[in-house]
């Protein structure tokens, strides 16, 4: 048991980083939350008979949004029901419930109380009734009471953050198996854009544009993943044939793929695509999962499965750890330097859809900087630069670590400068432990288990 | 076991590393908007995503949207997209999750911000653009604050034909094509030129467009290359102003820095101080601490229930020596 748990620690010990960033600001973006919807709504319904009595006049403002709507009918069924009047009911914007204050006044009437959401309540419309509508006879406000909850918390946030972070961890996929394999690939970046461009122009150029069809987007999708994946064949190639090295050619690589982008897109981004086409980034599937961190969870299981249970793992981790080792003893090193690259770009062509797809467009400048996020993830994740070590699910613990870090100060309002700076000592951080754990430092005096 | 050990030491180690810096990182803000304040105390949160905060234009933005919203009340959040349409696409993402209560943005791509001003719009939450407007069907924004490029660009105009005189001459465009605000800015340059041609005994003859990128570097290359082509060049209208002074650079590297003029846009502090220095010859410059003011001034609006004009634009006004000398900013 003891034994287990500290396996897992020194194979995942970035799991316990990653739930202390989350236990951080969810302490951090603590904060009232402004509930809304039918439960809202029967609270609010029964102060307004306690503070009114009876037959009070009431006016009810929600901003024009699904749950504040329902609040606003479900407040409306409630007040009628008990007795009390309605004189009306603004779904919209500051504007409207302007509009109906007017319309009141118009009619002579005064008002006991407003009762909205308290994003509605809070308009400036309503900061000085007193002032602006004396006729009303300075109603009150009435709005539902706020419960504390973390923001980072809400499962709408935690979505939000596998959404955001679903591109960058599939391609990091494929940047475990090229690192562990001890190379590095630099053209994830450019490969994101061309694909997404290609896509886009695949679809508007052959498919019919707007009105493609289902099938001509798959195509269209599919064709430019297969593109990419010839792109990093052609890495593979350069690597394995010509031994040039991996850095080299991938630089290279990166400069075309930019370069083919924005030629493809000549600058302008391409958006001549249908409403469906956002499925596969914005859509939702099974228990509200978003499609696109659907697919990075299937990808991860089936990519550890292969790096852990199958030969072509075994061999990649063998061609990683030692080249020379690996060719005498059989491994066919070529073919899985050459599996690792292209899977590495095909799966980067597979990120500049589900892009194209979140954005609902296609443009060249996607993807910039992009292959830094990767490496980062997949280095943050324990995966040694040197190769022949690293685990798929300490990639995905890597990513994830990113994004956690990237949502969190974005909701405690930290400013982009300190956020890069923030990053970059996370990043360092995150490997100086690694290293700290495996006991390599002061000059690489190996105490540790290896 | 000694393994464990050493991982419970480094874990913290990097739990205090980790702690301390997020502390210090949330105290900056904290200063000017404590975090736990809650939405009772303030009239609410402005979420801000600008292109980029390299560009010092965009950094006053946000900085006086923030003084400017403290001053009513606001708290604001001002980050920057890096011009990366998806990490901005992210950070509103987090502004609707945060459930702010305006977002104002320079879109970083017009048509790809689509779907998530969208998710804005459906959140209920108003959504305003500054400087770089997003004029797509289909979203729905409360109101636009921008610069009046096209007037700018026409001023731009009378600055060249009063900085070649009588002579006229051969011009060089330097553009950034993939702008909206500088395709307005060479459209209202080319209109008052080819206006002025029209009557003038010596023309003003547009001889090339380059693409500049909006940068010294690429301007530099830019306006080299445009000297290689046009040895009698007269004057450049670059369409801001780190293009303007990587061309100054050029033509200083090929000393025909007196053969040629520039006219500049924005009037950023680097180039108010060249136009003091004569390196420039005038710059149609633009306010972004009005535009600030503003955005916010409209945030109040909208909340107020007021009307608000789809689009507000701030004219430009032109900056030569003369008004360069006079400005107590420049010493």
């Amino acid at each position: 048991m003891t034994r287990t748990l500290s396996r897992l620690l020194t194979d995942y010990g970035m799991i316990f980083v990653l739930a202390l960033l989350c236990a951080f600001f969810s302490v951090a973006t603590y904060s009232e939350q402004s509930p809304t919807g039918e439960v809202a709504a029967r609270q609010v319904a029964a102060e307004i008979e306690v503070k009114f009595g009876k037959t009070p006049r009431v006016l009810i403002v929600a901003r024009d949004q699904a749950d504040e709507a329902l609040f606003a009918s479900k407040l409306e069924a409630a007040l009628s029901a008990s007795g009390a009047k309605v004189l009306g009911v603004v779904k919209g914007e500051p504007k409207d419930a302007r509009a109906a204050l007017l319309k009141i006044v118009a009619e002579s009437k005064s008002l006991d109380a407003i009762a909205g959401t308290r994003a509605a309540a809070a308009w400036l419309v309503f900061a000085d009734l007193k002032a602006d509508f004396p006729m009303l006879l300075d109603p009150q406000l009435v709005q539902p009471r706020t419960e504390k909850w973390p923001n980072f918390l809400k499962s709408e946030n935690l979505v939000n953050i596998a959404n955001q972070i679903a591109v960058i961890a599939i391609i990091a996929i494929g940047m475990t198996m090229v690192i562990i394999t001890g190379g590095i690939d630099l053209s994830v970046g450019s490969l994101i854009a061309l694909s997404a461009v290609l896509a886009a122009r695949f679809i508007r150029d052959y498919a019919g544009a707007e009105q493609s069809s289902v099938f001509g987007m798959t195509l269209a999708g599919i064709a430019a993943v297969l593109i990419c994946a010839l792109i990093g064949a052609f890495s593979g190639g350069m690597i394995t044939v010509f031994g040039i090295p991996p850095f080299i050619v991938t630089l290279a690589m990166m400069l075309v793929g930019s370069g083919l982008a924005y030629l493809l897109a000549a600058g302008q981004s391409i958006y001549q695509l249908p409403d469906s086409f956002v499925w596969l980034g914005r859509g939702e599937g099974l228990w509200k999962i978003p499609n696109a961190v659907l697919l990075m969870l299937i990808l991860y299981g089936a990519a550890h499965v292969l790096m852990s249970r199958m030969r072509l793992g075994r061999h990649l981790y063998a061609v990683g750890g030692n080249r020379e080792a690996a060719r005498l003893s059989g491994v066919p090193v070529w073919r899985v330097l050459m599996f690792a690259y292209i899977a590495s770009a095909l799966l980067a062509g597979l990120g500049g859809v589900i892009m194209a797809s979140q954005l609902k467009s296609g443009s060249a400048t996607y993807g910039n900087m992009y292959e830094l996020y990767v490496i980062a993830a997949v280095v943050v994740g324990g995966t040694s630069l040197s190769g022949g070590e690293g685990k798929m699910f300490g990639t995905l613990i890597g990513a994830f670590t990113i994004a956690v870090i990237q949502n969190g100060m974005n909701l405690t309002n930290v400013e982009s400068y300190t956020q890069k700076v923030v990053l970059g000592g996370v990043i360092l951080g995150a490997v100086l432990l690694d290293k700290i754990r495996h006991g390599q430092w002061l000059g690489g005096v190996s105490n540790g288990p290896r | 076991m000694k393994n464990t050990l050493w991982f419970l030491l480094a874990s913290t180690l990097l739990c205090s590393l980790g702690c301390g810096k997020a502390d210090e990182a949330v105290k900056p803000s904290g200063s000017q908007s404590p975090v736990a304040t809650s939405a009772t105390t303030t009239k609410g949160t402005i979420g801000v995503s600008l292109l980029t905060l390299d560009n010092p234009f965009f950094k006053v933005i946000g900085d006086s949207i923030t003084s400017e919203g403290k001053k009513l009340g606001y708290e604001t959040i001002v980050v920057s997209a890096d011009k990366d349409v998806a990490k901005q696409s992210n950070q509103i993402k987090d502004f609707i999750v945060k459930k702010v209560s305006a977002i104002v943005l320079s879109p970083c791509d017009s048509k790809s911000i689509i779907p998530v001003i969208q998710e804005a719009n459906a959140a209920g939450i108003p959504v305003f653009t500054v400087d770089i407007p997003c004029n797509e069907p289909g979203v729905k924004i409360a109101t636009q604050v921008a610069t009046d490029n096209y007037g700018g660009g026409k001023e731009a105009g009378h600055a060249m034909i009063e900085a070649l005189g009588e002579a006229g001459g051969k011009v060089a465009i330097l553009h950034f094509k993939q702008a909206e605000s500088c395709l307005l800015r060479v459209k209202g340059f080319r209109e008052v030129i080819d206006e002025h041609n029209k009557s003038a005994a010596s023309k003003i003859e547009l001889v090339t467009e380059l693409e500049s990128g909006g940068a010294k570097d690429m301007g530099y290359k830019a306006a080299e290359d445009s000297l290689q082509a046009h040895a009698d060049l007269r004057g450049i209208f670059a369409i801001n102003d780190p293009a303007a002074l990587g061309a100054r650079a050029a033509l200083e590297k090929a000393g025909k820095a007196d053969q040629v003029l520039i006219v500049g846009f924005d009037g950023q502090p680097e180039g108010k101080q060249a136009i003091k220095e004569g390196k420039i010859y005038a710059d149609p410059i633009q306010f972004p601490d009005k535009m600030g003011v503003e955005i916010v001034a409209a945030i109040v609006k909208h909340s107020k229930g007021e009307e608000l004009p789809p689009q507000m634009l701030i004219p430009t006004s032109l900056y030569r020596k003369a008004d360069a000398e006079a400005d107590p900013e420049l010493k």
